[in-house]
């Protein structure tokens, strides 16, 4: 049977089809479940400090009631901190004890000197590599792209002064310039880079004319917009590239093999199928490599990444009727 | 409650008082000032008390300054509720025995609190001088302190009538604040109590924690020897739990229990190199200077000792830390707090006094990380500047972080002072008995009884970190509830032969 093992985040893995943090990953029994599945590699849930700060405003508002001393509230810019921190490195550390598969804690903080802190911790506590779930959503109308920018990169350089194990990054496509911005930020030192992160997403009920959540679970075209980026970017990048977004199947999973990244986290499929989606598709991989004939996945990895040929067809973008075959 | 107050505001000598001072004459009294120790002289000292008290001439003074209000708001700022005028207006006439009475109508412990209450969040943050006239209010807690000194000094304390011994016998677990009152009460009642303490000192926070300088042991001592009168047994160096366990206890014949066992269990900030030498918790630092003679020359552990000390927090034991380590000789005593002053937990006092005592305050700052010699003996901290941003949900403003503004100071001691966590031992020993995520015990708001209906609880280990008036509080509401309820158990009980009163 064709051989799937790939590398990503500095480390071999069996498979491509990583399992993407996400709420599952987060639990240690569906992350038995997982690694059962033969995913690839397990990329914990994040540790979010926004979150922290948001169980920090829970608290502190349920505290009124009990007449407060503000001593104990001041006790909870810590502890819940901490709280989280140790609750986190634990997961790693019985993920650690209870599978074999590479272990990724993925992190995402507001403040250097919280990805800082984060990032020395989980190391610690013995993961196999970090991810840095890296988002600003560019609405602040008084800050420039270049200082945006910059968050991305101090971040990245901060991190890694303080760490050893290998760091990947998973990023939006939010940039003015986003081929020139991977480019550089695959230079920084950095094992990986993952394109790109799903957010949350305001949606609107016009029936009750109000604010609602977007469907949270991606859909089967959403694969384009990484598809084109990985193609345009992976033969470009000093480091290499996992692709997320969309990939609900092992076809889809094999374009972007072809287009030449990596591996691929996947996780509203998990959602959808349960953790067996992972074996599915490892499955039906391995039989497409068969039947083409590929031994290992470097054998067709990037095959249609850009080239001179493809700079045109990944790079076209208005629908001229040139480039279409039917009338619309 | 208002009629009660209504009436007593009506007795013959409040009105005649009333009539003695215009309000307009009451209003134009300054504020008396409390006589305190010179601050450079006072900093040599551990043990010497910074406030030195009011004398009976300004005391009265003060007390006339009080408008005896119709509608005393000052005592909706009293988590107990004390009678707020009418020990004052004792205090005006001279009666200063009826004042101290009136106050421990509803407070155990006047002495104390009258020490180291908030009143500036409490009962004068709520006076009229505060809420309508702008002016400083009646200094409430320095009268306070005043009737129950004199009580104290006068060498003839009152100790409240017992009722008839009942012979039932009921345990408290530690003798800080909230047991102690909670013992108070039930001796009233005629039950048999029994405090249990792991410390060989009884007295909890108040003697552990709190430092001499701003609450002398001997003010503690008074209560203590008053409960002994009263007929309260102390068990000293026995921890619940491990010295013996519930059932043991209930084995002896116990029948209900308070567990007021506080919050001791420090914590820390988890930063990078916390764990080097010369990095401790304040329970610690306060414990062994307290407890452990560890000021004095003799019993000197140079674990304690540095030129620079840095305290994290802004709290009352922040305060009591930092002003330590300057009586224990530092050059640089530093308070590092990451918000600002107005956001300190402290009482306003306690910041003025540090203020005095040359403390440094590195407000809106964050230590991040600790550095150690080839010893592991901190010598260095990092530390980050913060701003402050929208309020959070305590109404406070939020500290942010001010990027790319990390320094480094020296520093040869480090007291971490961020807050306690409950006390886990008694919750650990009952797997049945319910407690919140942070450790706490969970109670009825109204009885303190927890999820085990013998077993009642109190003060920090139900709050988290409060007060010591709050821990007292607790312990009146709880001696009622028990009290409630073993009289409910025994009335059930009469018909059977093993009625609760012949179990021992
Ligand atoms: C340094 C410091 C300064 C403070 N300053 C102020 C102030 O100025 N004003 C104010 O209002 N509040 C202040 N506080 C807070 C206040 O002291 C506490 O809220 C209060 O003491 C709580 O009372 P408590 O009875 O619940 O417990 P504590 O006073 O903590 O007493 C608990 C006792 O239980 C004992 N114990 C624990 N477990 C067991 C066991 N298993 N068996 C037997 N005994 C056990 C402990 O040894 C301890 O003695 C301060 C606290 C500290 C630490
Ligand atoms: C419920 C849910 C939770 C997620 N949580 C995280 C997270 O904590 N951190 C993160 O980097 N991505 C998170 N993601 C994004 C996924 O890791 C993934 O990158 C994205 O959903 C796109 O892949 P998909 O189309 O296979 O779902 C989450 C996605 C979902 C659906």
């Amino acid at each position: 049977m064709a051989n799937l093992a790939t590398q990503f985040f500095g480390l071999e893995l069996k498979s491509p089809v990583i399992a993407a943090s996400c709420s599952m990953t987060g639990d240690l029994e569906q992350i038995k479940k997982l690694a059962k599945a033969g995913a690839g590699a397990i990329v914990l849930k994040s540790l979010y400090e926004e979150e922290i700060d948001t169980q920090l405003q829970e608290e502190l508002s349920q505290r009124k009631a009990l007449e407060p001393d503000p001593e104990y509230l001041d006790y909870f810019d810590y502890i819940i901190k901490d709280e989280n921190l140790k609750d986190y490195t634990g997961l790693i550390r019985q993920a650690k004890q209870a599978v074999e598969v590479p272990i990724v804690a993925s992190v995402s903080c507001i403040s250097q000197s919280d990805w800082v802190l984060f990032s020395k911790k989980l190391e610690e506590a013995g993961v196999d590599a970090l991810e840095l779930n890296l988002f600003l959503l560019p609405a602040n109308l008084e800050k420039s792209g270049e200082a945006n920018e910059q968050f991305y990169f101090n971040t990245v350089k901060k991190v890694l002064e303080v760490v050893s194990i290998p760091v990947t990054i998973k990023i939006s496509h939010y940039f003015s310039n986003l081929a020139a911005m991977i480019k550089a930020l695959s230079e920084t030192g950095i094992a990986g880079i993952s394109l790109f992160n799903r957010f949350y997403s305001p949606d609107i009920d016009i029936q009750n004319e109000k604010m609602i959540s977007a469907d949270v679970l991606s859909h089967a075209s959403d694969y384009l917009l990484p598809l084109r980026w990985t193609g345009i970017l992976s033969s470009q990048t000093s480091c290499p590239l996992a692709a997320t977004g969309g990939i609900h199947s092992a076809e889809t999973a094999i374009k972007f093999l072809l287009a030449g990244a990596s591996a691929v986290q996947v996780a509203s499929v998990l959602y959808n199928g349960g953790t067996e989606a992972i074996a599915g598709m490892n499955q039906e991989i391995a039989t497409w490599m068969d039947a083409k004939g590929y031994d290992k996945i470097d054998d067709f990895k990037g095959k249609l990444a850009i080239r001179d040929k493809h700079v045109a067809l990944y790079e076209r973008a208005q629908f001229m009727k040139y480039f279409t075959q039917k009338d619309f | 409650m208002e009629e009660y107050l209504k009436i007593e505001r009506e007795k013959e000598w409040r009105v005649e008082l009333r009539t003695k001072l215009k309000n307009k004459e009451r209003t134009t009294i300054e504020r008396v000032q409390m006589p305190g120790l010179d601050p450079i002289e006072r900093i040599q000292y551990q043990d010497r008390e910074v406030n030195l008290g009011l004398d009976e001439a300004s005391a009265i003074t003060e007390a006339s300054r009080c408008m005896d209000c119709v509608n005393p708001t000052c005592i909706e700022g009293c988590p107990v509720s004390i009678n707020i005028p009418k020990f004052i207006k004792n205090i005006e006439r001279g009666e200063m025995h009826e004042a101290a009475k009136t106050l421990k109508e509803t407070s155990a412990l006047p002495a104390v609190c009258g020490r180291v209450c908030p009143q500036e969040k409490q009962c004068e943050a709520q006076c009229f001088y505060t809420l309508k006239l702008k002016k400083e209010p009646v200094a409430i807690g320095y009268l306070e302190r005043f009737a129950a000194d004199f009580e104290q000094n006068s060498g003839s304390i009152s100790v409240p009538e017992t009722a008839e011994k009942n012979n039932i016998k009921v345990a408290a677990i530690g003798s800080g604040p909230a047991s102690l009152s909670f013992a108070g009460d039930m001796a009233k009642l005629g039950y048999d109590v029994t405090v249990f303490e792991a410390l060989h000192e009884v007295g909890g926070v108040l003697k552990y924690g709190i430092p001499e300088f701003r609450l002398p042991n001997r003010v503690v001592d008074v209560e203590l020897a008053s409960l002994e009168k009263m007929g309260v047994k102390f068990e000293r160096n026995f921890i619940v739990g491990r010295t013996a366990s519930f059932d043991d206890l209930k084995e002896e014949g116990f029948h209900a229990f308070f567990v007021a066992s506080g919050a001791g269990l420090p914590r820390f900030m988890n930063i990078p190199g916390e764990n080097f030498n010369g990095i401790l918790s304040s329970n610690e630092y306060l414990t062994r200077v307290n407890l452990m003679n560890a000021a004095k020359s003799e019993f000197d552990t140079p674990v304690l000792r540095g030129k620079n000390i840095a305290v994290i927090g802004g709290g009352n034991t922040a305060m009591d830390s930092v002003r330590t380590a300057k009586r224990l000789g530092a050059e640089r005593a530093m308070i590092v707090y990451r918000r600002s002053r107005e956001e300190m937990p402290a009482r306003v006092e306690e910041v003025l006094h540090a203020e005095e005592e040359g403390i440094e305050f590195l407000n809106l700052n964050n230590p991040i990380e600790y550095f150690a010699d080839e010893n592991g003996r901190v010598n260095r901290m990092r530390l980050q500047k913060m701003e402050l941003g929208e309020p959070d949900a305590s109404g406070r403003r939020r500290p942010v972080v001010v990027e790319g503004s990390e320094y480094d100071i020296p520093v040869d001691v480090v007291v971490v002072a961020i807050g306690v966590s409950p006390n886990p031992l008694v919750p650990s020993e009952l797997p049945e008995l319910k407690v919140s995520r942070w450790g706490t015990i969970e109670v009825d708001p109204e009885t303190m009884q927890s999820s085990i209906p013998d077993l009642f609880a109190g003060g920090d280990i139900v709050r988290g970190g409060a007060t010591v008036i709050l821990a007292m509080g607790d312990g009146r509401k709880a001696a009622a509830g028990m009290h409630q309820y073993l009289q409910t158990k025994q009335n059930n009980l009469v018909s059977e032969p093993s009625a609760i009163k012949n179990a021992d």
